[in-house]
Parts: structure tokens; C-alpha cells; sequence
């Protein structure tokens, strides 16, 4: 029934868990992503990063309330603990 | 309507419980909806009860246009609006 290549994997939290130790890429709420190494996860998606790449996409509003291009501001942080209930996709980044 | 009587297989997606619903599409290519509009289009590896959802080969699609590839993802249950079958059950 399983694909061979997910064969490991029964539940969806089994895809977080073979991204151990590997680089994901998390979308977040708020129009934020971050990439980083997954250290721990739990059932609430709470989730430790190391080596984070945190990426903010804005959209700025003129006075008369148009918006302005799409702004990209990013940030790096060695470590990050990020709360579950922000998470909204998690994929390992392929490279 | 008369939903105490046994169903004939084909039947069962239809008639059945949402949850069987669930269990008959798992390796479909869906839909998935999340509350920002932004869909996930993908093969249904899995999902859990809080409606957690693990997709393969899946596509991000936002306002009619395809906005991203990822080969495997997981999508926390709380974001889904709906799933929707794309192929024949």
C-alpha cells in the first residue's frame, strides 16, 4: 500500500521524525518562513531549530492604501525554539 | 437515508463516515485548503486525527498561481479548511 520510498512512514508526525537532524523548511503564520536543522519536535509542533534562517515577506501599504512590492527581510539565529500552534507546513528542503 | 443498512463497497465513500471518507482517499491526489486560501495539491501519504496531513510530490498553488514545490510535506491539522479528491475513488 505504501510507497517504497515512505515506507517508514505510518502517520504524518513520522515525516517530521525522519527530518531529524536534517534541514526543513517551516511556513509559518504571518508570512514567515525559517529553515534550520531539526533538533526536537513534539505533538504540538513545537519545534527547536539550530542554524536558523528566518525570512519575514512584507507588504508595505502607501497612505492611500495600496500595497506596495513585496518586501523580504531575513534574519539569522543560532538556535530558535518556534510554538507549535505558528507552524502551518513543515518539508525537509531537499539538497 | 437509510443509513443502518449494510452498503455495497462502491457505496461506502459515499455514505460512509467523514473519517471513512478519510481512510478511502489516503494515496489520492488531493486538494488540500488550508484558511489562508493557499491550496496544497499532492498524493495523500497519510493523516492523523487532529487532521494532520502528510502529502507527497506536492505543489503550493496560491491566488492561481503555483508558488512552490516540495517533494514531502506535512501540514499541521488546525490550517485545513477541506480536502478534496482529485481523482476517481
Amino acid at each position: 500500500m505504501d510507497d517504497a520510498a515512505n515506507s517508514g512512514i505510518s502517520e504524518p508526525l513520522d515525516l517530521v521524525k525522519l527530518s531529524l537532524g536534517e534541514r526543513v523548511f517551516i511556513k509559518l503564520r504571518g508570512d514567515r518562513t525559517v529553515t534550520g536543522v531539526l533538533h526536537a519536535y513534539d505533538a504540538h509542533m513545537n519545534v527547536v531549530l539550530s542554524q536558523v534562517e528566518e525570512t519575514i515577506h512584507i507588504v508595505d501599504v502607501t497612505e492611500d492604501g495600496n500595497p506596495l512590492p513585496p518586501r523580504i527581510e531575513k534574519r539569522n539565529l543560532e538556535m530558535l525554539f518556534v510554538r507549535g500552534d505558528g507552524v502551518i507546513l513543515i518539508s525537509p528542503t531537499q539538497q | 437515508m437509510d443509513s443502518a443498512s449494510p452498503q455495497p463497497e462502491e457505496q461506502a465513500a459515499a455514505a460512509g463516515s467523514p473519517s471513512e471518507f478519510l481512510k478511502n482517499i489516503v494515496g489520492k491526489r488531493v486538494k488540500v485548503r488550508i484558511g489562508s486560501g493557499v491550496d496544497y495539491h499532492g498524493l495523500l501519504t497519510c493523516l492523523d486525527g487532529y487532521m494532520n496531513v502528510a502529502l507527497e510530490e506536492t505543489e503550493e498553488w496560491s491566488n492561481g498561481r503555483k508558488t512552490a514545490e516540495y517533494g514531502d510535506c506535512f501540514l499541521r491539522g488546525n490550517n485545513v479548511l477541506y480536502i478534496s479528491v482529485l481523482e476517481a475513488l
